[in-house]
């Protein structure tokens, strides 16, 4: 029941933006459809309710050895690296820490409509790298590909939920604005140019995720009390997920490992 | 005095004001005198306003030799090219009073030492006004089934006055072009031997410029001195390589639609396609192209396949001129265009070394070619 619900109000705001998207609609005709669809009700964090969640992704398996990789196909690539570009696939420190897991509330946010921010989540293309390699945004949060590059790229992401499309970004080129409009995870990237480049985008209709960091750690801040799934997802090690119990002002802990051989 | 032609104009002239007067109150002997005038301003009427004057070129038709690697010129049965029409031709081309403030010539954007086109990304027309498209070549436009981008035009003749008047372009109307030509002596006796009276109407002007159009051939590049002219070493090594991922369907893919034919190579089907260039944030096109002309929907995007020769010398590229380089053409075949509902089917993503893109780069350098001697602007004869 809860998740029609949750779809019922999509479907409204759905509405709602393609009327208002509608600019030359002609003014002060007398409407025949419907009567006017109230404007979206987005859900407020109260925050008196609201607590925060940290931990750490480890892996316990053997650290893997560093792969180069081979950007010689564009030459131009290899002087825009700067230095030697080795495969992020798998990053882990010295203490066994993960850094770039993506890290979300999988289920438990049922019902609640969190408006997409204003400020839009970028990804660069620089020094024939996707920056960041692992990124979340929101459902209708607008994505601006940038390209600092001095070669001209292909950003294609694979997506299967959402639609799936390419564009080429040459030097220079103004940055592009696109929208995921449904919850995805994960969305694999590509550059149609450069075999190498790759990158993974999490799609989610809430701003509950975060990316871990070089020693492992993540956070995730303003979540209302409740009892959530958390799940990480990690290109190479899979996915792995959890039940935690939010209460108001504390913080909750949830630590994963990846067990390797 | 006055030809017979011109004094019959003068004496319908002074007859019409009186046409205007209701019939009721006019006498008998004026009413002999309207009737005809009348009956002649229904003709009129009737034949859609057409000029009287002749536009076939009186002249001996001449034949237009193509270089190497080009098939025989197409030549309309209506509009042989002549010495007399080519060289008006090369006149009106190269005159900046075919602009509104004498600033533009056809030239302007059709420049011989840029291959003729005009090196910007979208060209300019008069008072700096921005036009939307980069001005594609002009030479061997004779052999292209339609003209223009978007193909909007279905003859040279057609597509030839066509920028005079366009507001962004040349922004001057047709009335006032012919005026402005009719009070230089030069074009009088240049129209006269073209046509046989010294009358400038657009539909000559739009047949002089056709058919010098049609003499700005160019070919006998490298490649066509390898691929026709027996010169097994008019290619290097690389353009060789070049040529064959130019060719093959599994790689470059080109030839599909930049054609190359048994015993020439016009390097453009003369057709129209969606390659993603110029497509938006939300999957549509601020510039239609092909579908403006023929409001199909699968020709959303789609534009007329420009010819390869001379390319080296005619970045930017592209419709609106968004790609600066070659290798950033070529990188955007590799990477397949870009995503639409109306992608060409030809499009995808195709997989080329570096060495293949530096090779498929060192053969579109093979493809230019020479120009005819005299199509710069006239001499001051």
């Amino acid at each position: 029941m809860k998740i029609f619900h949750w779809l019922n109000h999509c479907c409204l705001f759905s509405a709602v933006v393609m009327t208002l998207g509608c600019s030359n609609a002609p003014k002060n005709v007398p409407s025949t459809g419907p009567a006017p669809q109230p404007a979206p009700s987005f859900y407020k964090v109260d925050p008196a309710t609201a607590g925060s969640l940290t931990g750490t992704i480890k892996f316990s398996g053997k650290k893997p050895s560093p792969k180069l990789i081979d950007m010689r196909e564009d030459p131009a690539c290899v002087e825009a690296h700067h230095g030697k570009a080795y495969d992020q696939s798998l990053v882990v420190s010295s203490n066994g820490s993960v850094a770039n897991a993506f890290v979300y509330i999988k289920a438990g946010l049922e019902g609640k409509n969190f408006e997409a921010p204003k400020s839009p989540v970028t990804i660069d293309q620089s020094g024939c790298w996707f920056r960041p390699g692992v990124l979340g945004i929101q459902t209708n949060q607008t994505l601006q590909v940038t390209n600092s590059d001095p070669v001209t790229h292909n950003i294609h992401p694979m997506a299967e939920v959402n639609r799936e499309w390419n564009h080429s970004q040459g030097p220079g080129d103004a940055p592009l604005s696109r929208h995921f409009i449904k919850p995805e995870i994960m969305i694999r990237v590509k550059c149609n140019i450069h075999s190498w480049m790759h990158a993974f985008i999490g799609v989610l209709p809430h701003p509950y995720f975060d990316v871990s960091r070089d020693d492992g750690s993540f956070e995730i801040k303003n979540l209302p009390a409740g009892t959530y799934s958390i799940a990480v997802w990690q290109e190479n090690l899979g996915t792995q997920e959890q039940q935690i119990t939010v209460t108001p002002h504390t913080n909750t802990s949830a630590n994963f490992t990846f067990k390797g051989k | 005095m006055g030809t017979p032609l011109e004094s019959w104009q003068t004496g319908l002239a002074g007859t019409f004001p009186a046409a205007l007067l209701p019939p009721g109150n006019t006498s008998a002997p004026l009413r002999r005198i309207l009737l005809p005038a009348f009956i002649l301003g229904f003709l009129g009427l009737l034949g859609g306003c057409k000029s009287p004057v002749s536009e076939r070129p009186i002249g001996t038709a001449v034949e237009i030799k193509p270089p190497l690697g080009l098939p025989p010129v197409p030549i309309p049965p209506d509009n042989p090219p002549t010495k007399e029409t080519i060289a008006l031709g090369r006149r009106l081309f190269y005159d900046v009073r075919l602009s509104k403030d004498n600033s533009l010539a056809c030239a302007s954007c059709h420049n011989p030492t840029l291959g003729f086109t005009d090196g910007q990304q979208i060209s300019r027309g008069v008072g700096g006004m921005g036009g939307v498209r980069n001005a594609p070549t002009v030479a061997n436009t004779a052999y292209l089934p339609l003209q223009f981008w978007d193909g909007r035009a279905v003859s040279l003749e057609e597509q030839a006055a066509s920028p005079i008047a366009d507001p962004v372009e040349m922004n001057q109307t047709h009335e006032v072009s012919v005026s402005k030509l009719g009070s230089d002596p030069k074009y009088q006796s240049m129209f006269r031997d073209a046509f046989g009276s010294k009358q400038i109407t657009i539909g000559r002007v739009e047949k002089a410029l056709a058919s010098f159009e049609r003499t700005i051939l160019s070919g006998d590049s490298a490649f066509d001195r390898y691929a026709f002219g027996g010169d097994k070493s008019a290619l290097t090594q690389a353009q060789i390589r070049g040529l064959a991922l130019f060719k093959d369907p599994q790689k470059g893919n080109c030839a599909t639609c930049h054609t190359i034919d048994r015993t020439y190579a016009l390097f453009t089907d003369g057709k129209f396609h969606n390659i993603g260039e110029g497509v938006g944030d939300e999957d549509t096109f601020k510039d239609v192209g092909r579908y403006h002309e023929t409001r199909r929907e699968t020709d959303q995007g789609a534009f007329k396949t420009p010819t390869l020769r001379n390319v080296a010398n005619t970045a930017p590229y592209m419709h609106d001129g968004a790609l600066k380089t070659l290798k950033q053409v070529v990188d955007f075949y590799a990477g397949g265009g870009n995503s639409n509902p109306y992608l060409d089917k030809e499009i995808r993503v195709i997989q080329l070394s570096g060495q293949e893109r530096s090779d498929l780069m060192e053969f579109l350098k093979s493809l230019t070619g020479e120009l005819p001697p005299n199509v710069g602007p006239p001499g001051k004869e």
